[in-house]
C-alpha cells in the first residue's frame, strides 16, 4: 500500500537532516511509505524512529510500516509563523493517534478550520522540490 | 536539604520593551539594568553584601552580548563569595531552576545567604525572526520542526482539546486574560495595565487558534533578583519574610509529545510535581490563599490550576469565567497579572512570580494584596508542562 502524494510548490522551509540511521525514513517516504521501528523483543512501537527501543533501551530494531490512518486528536491553525514559514501561513499542524497506537505530530492540510476533533484523517506525503514531508487529511 | 530557607527580599525591573534596536542609542544595558535591582533587592533584606555567598543567575537570552554574565556581573557589583557563581538554563524554567539552586545553596549549608537573579532581553528582535529559533526548542528538529510547530502551538493543541472535552467556550478561556489584566492594573511591575473586555480579548487577531493576540504572551524584557536566606537568620533579621515550606518536581520524559497517547490536557507533571510540593509543605490545595502560575497562554493556567488542584478537572475556565480566580475570589490566581499582563521575559519569568508571592505573603502588594495571605504556591515548567517545579511558600511578619 502506498500514500498518496500532495505536490507542494518549493523547498522545505526547514529541511530534515538526514542520519545513516534515519535514511531509510526518508527514502520510504519519497516512496509513500511511512515507517518507523520498534524494538526486536520487546515489539514497542516508537516515533520518530530510533536506533534503540526508547522504553526498553534494546539495540535491536526493525523497521516496521505504519497503516498512516488514525484519528484527530488535536490541532491549531498556525497564523502567525516563524519567518522561515511565512510563505506558507496561516497553515494547520496537528496531533494524531495512529490506529497502531502511537501519537506523531504533522501538519494537517486539505481541512476546513473547523474540522472536529477525533475525525479520520489519512497520511499523505508532501512532495517538495527538496525531498518529502508527510502530512494528515480528512479520512 | 535539613535547613528552612526564607525568601527575605526581592526587586524586579518594571517588566517591559527596554531593549532599543541594534546599533542604535542609547542602549538598555541589562547588567546596569540588573545591578539597581540587585543593590534595591538587598537593601530591602537589610543585609550587607558582605553576607552574601551564592549567585545563581537565570542564564540570559542568546540575545545578550555580555557572555560569562554570571561572572562579569560579579565583577560589576564586586562580589567576592565563597558558595557559587553561574548560570542555570531550563527553558521556561531557567529562573525557578536559578532559585531551586539558590534554595539548595542554603539548605545543605553552604550558603547562609544566596542570590536568585538574572536579566532576559530580546525585544530588539522581532517575532518572525525570533520564532525562526524559539521554534528549534519544542519537539524534533529534523521530525517536528520541518512541519513549522512554534512554541505556543502546542498549547493552542492543547486549549483545542480542552475545549473539545470540558464545553467550555472560548469565551470562558478568554476571561482569563481580562482577569489577568485587571489584577496588571493594580501592579507597578506589569508590562500592560490598561483594562480590557472580554470583547477585546476575542477580536483580536488570531495567532495559534483558537488562542487570539491577547491569549498568548507579549515579547517582554526584565531583569529581577530574589535575596534567600536560612530561615533562622530571616528571623533575627526582624523583617516579614516568606518560608519556602515544600518543593517537588516532575519531567514526564517528554519533549512535548510522548508517541504513547496520553491525555495531553491533564498536566500529570504538574499534578505530581504539586502533590510532592504540598505534601512536603504538609498542607493542601484548599490552604493556598494565592498562586502565581507560570503560564504562558490563557490555556495554560486553566490547566496548571486544575493540575494543582486548585480548581477541579475540567473547571478552570468555568472558575475564570465566575471571578472564583480573581482577585477576591476563592483562589486568586496571578495577581501579578501573569505572563500575558505582568509580561514575560521568558529566562526570568518565574523569578517575577516568587517576586509577587514574596509581596503578597509579607503584606507588601498595595492594591492587589490579598487580604491574610498566608500561604502561596508557584510553578514553573519546561515545554508543554512535560515537567513542572512547584514550590510552597508560607509568610512570616
Amino acid at each position: 500500500m502506498t500514500l498518496p502524494i500532495v505536490d507542494r510548490p518549493g523547498a522545505r522551509p526547514w529541511p530534515p537532516r538526514v542520519s545513516s540511521f534515519t535514511r531509510p525514513f526518508w527514502e520510504a517516504l519519497a516512496q509513500g511509505r511511512l515507517l518507523t521501528t520498534r524494538g526486536k523483543t520487546g515489539r514497542q512501537l516508537t516515533f520518530p524512529p530510533k536506533p534503540f527501543c526508547p522504553h526498553s533501551w534494546e539495540r535491536e530494531v526493525e523497521w516496521v510500516e505504519l497503516s498512516g490512518r488514525g484519528t484527530l486528536y488535536s490541532r491549531t491553525v498556525v497564523h502567525a509563523a516563524p519567518a522561515l514559514f511565512a510563505a506558507e501561513a496561516p497553515y494547520q499542524v496537528c496531533i494524531v493517534d495512529y490506529d497502531e497506537g502511537i501519537r506523531v505530530a504533522t501538519r494537517l492540510i486539505e481541512a476546513p478550520e473547523d474540522i472536529r476533533l477525533d475525525s479520520r484523517v489519512e497520511t499523505v506525503v508532501l512532495r517538495y522540490s527538496d525531498g518529502p514531508l508527510f502530512a494528515v487529511r480528512p479520512a | 536539604m535539613t535547613i528552612p530557607v526564607a525568601i527575605i527580599g526581592a526587586a524586579g525591573l518594571p517588566v517591559g520593551r527596554h531593549q532599543a534596536r541594534k546599533g542604535e542609542t542609547p542602549q538598555a544595558l541589562e547588567h546596569e539594568l540588573l545591578a539597581e535591582v540587585v543593590i534595591d533587592a538587598v537593601a530591602g533584606a537589610g543585609i550587607g553584601k558582605d553576607m552574601i555567598d551564592a549567585l545563581v543567575f537565570a542564564i540570559p537570552r542568546a540575545y545578550t552580548q555580555q557572555l560569562y554574565y554570571c561572572t562579569f556581573i560579579a565583577n560589576f557589583l564586586r562580589l567576592a563569595v565563597d558558595g557559587i557563581v553561574g548560570e542555570v538554563q531550563g527553558n521556561g524554567m531557567t529562573g525557578g531552576l536559578a532559585f531551586d539552586q539558590a534554595a539548595m545553596m542554603i539548605a545543605s549549608g553552604r550558603a547562609k545567604v544566596a542570590l536568585a537573579l538574572g536579566s532576559s532581553f530580546e525585544t530588539a528582535v522581532d517575532s518572525a525572526e525570533h520564532m525562526n529559533r524559539s521554534m528549534r526548542a519544542t519537539g524534533d528538529i529534523d521530525f517536528h520542526t520541518p512541519f513549522g510547530f512554534t512554541p505556543i502551538a502546542w498549547y493552542a493543541m492543547d486549549a483545542m482539546r480542552y475545549l473539545h472535552d470540558s464545553g467550555a467556550s472560548r469565551a470562558d478561556l478568554a476571561s482569563v486574560a481580562v482577569k489577568n489584566r485587571r489584577h496588571a492594573g493594580l501592579n507597578p511591575l506589569a508590562q500592560y495595565r490598561d483594562p480590557i473586555t472580554l470583547a477585546d480579548v476575542l477580536a483580536q487577531r488570531p495567532i495559534v487558534a483558537p488562542l487570539g493576540l491577547y491569549e498568548v504572551p507579549p515579547r517582554s524584557d526584565g531583569a529581577v533578583c530574589l535575596v534567600l536566606a536560612r530561615a533562622d537568620l530571616a528571623k533575627d533579621l526582624g523583617r516579614p519574610h516568606a518560608i519556602v515550606k515544600g518543593r517537588g518536581f516532575h519531567h514526564e520524559g517528554a519533549h512535548q509529545i510522548n508517541e504513547r497517547p496520553s491525555d495531553m490536557t491533564a498536566f500529570q507533571a504538574c499534578r505530581r510535581a504539586g502533590q510532592a510540593a504540598l505534601g512536603e509543605a504538609g498542607l493542601a490545595a484548599a490552604d493556598m490563599d494565592l498562586a502565581e502560575l507560570y503560564a504562558p497562554c490563557t490555556i495554560v493556567e486553566v490547566l496548571a490550576a486544575e493540575a494543582l488542584g486548585l480548581v477541579p478537572r475540567g473547571r478552570g475556565a468555568f472558575a475564570s469565567r465566575d471571578g472564583e480566580t480573581a482577585l477576591g475570589g476563592r483562589i486568586p490566581i496571578c495577581t501579578s497579572g501573569g505572563c500575558l499582563s505582568r509580561g514575560h521575559p521568558p529566562m526570568v519569568t518565574p523569578l517575577y512570580g516568587y517576586l509577587e508571592i514574596f509581596e503578597q505573603l509579607t503584606g507588601r502588594a498595595g492594591a492587589r494584596q490579598v487580604a491574610d495571605a498566608e500561604h502561596a504556591i508557584a510553578s514553573c515548567e519546561l515545554g508543554n508542562y512535560n515537567a513542572a517545579m512547584i514550590h510552597v511558600f508560607e509568610g512570616r511578619a
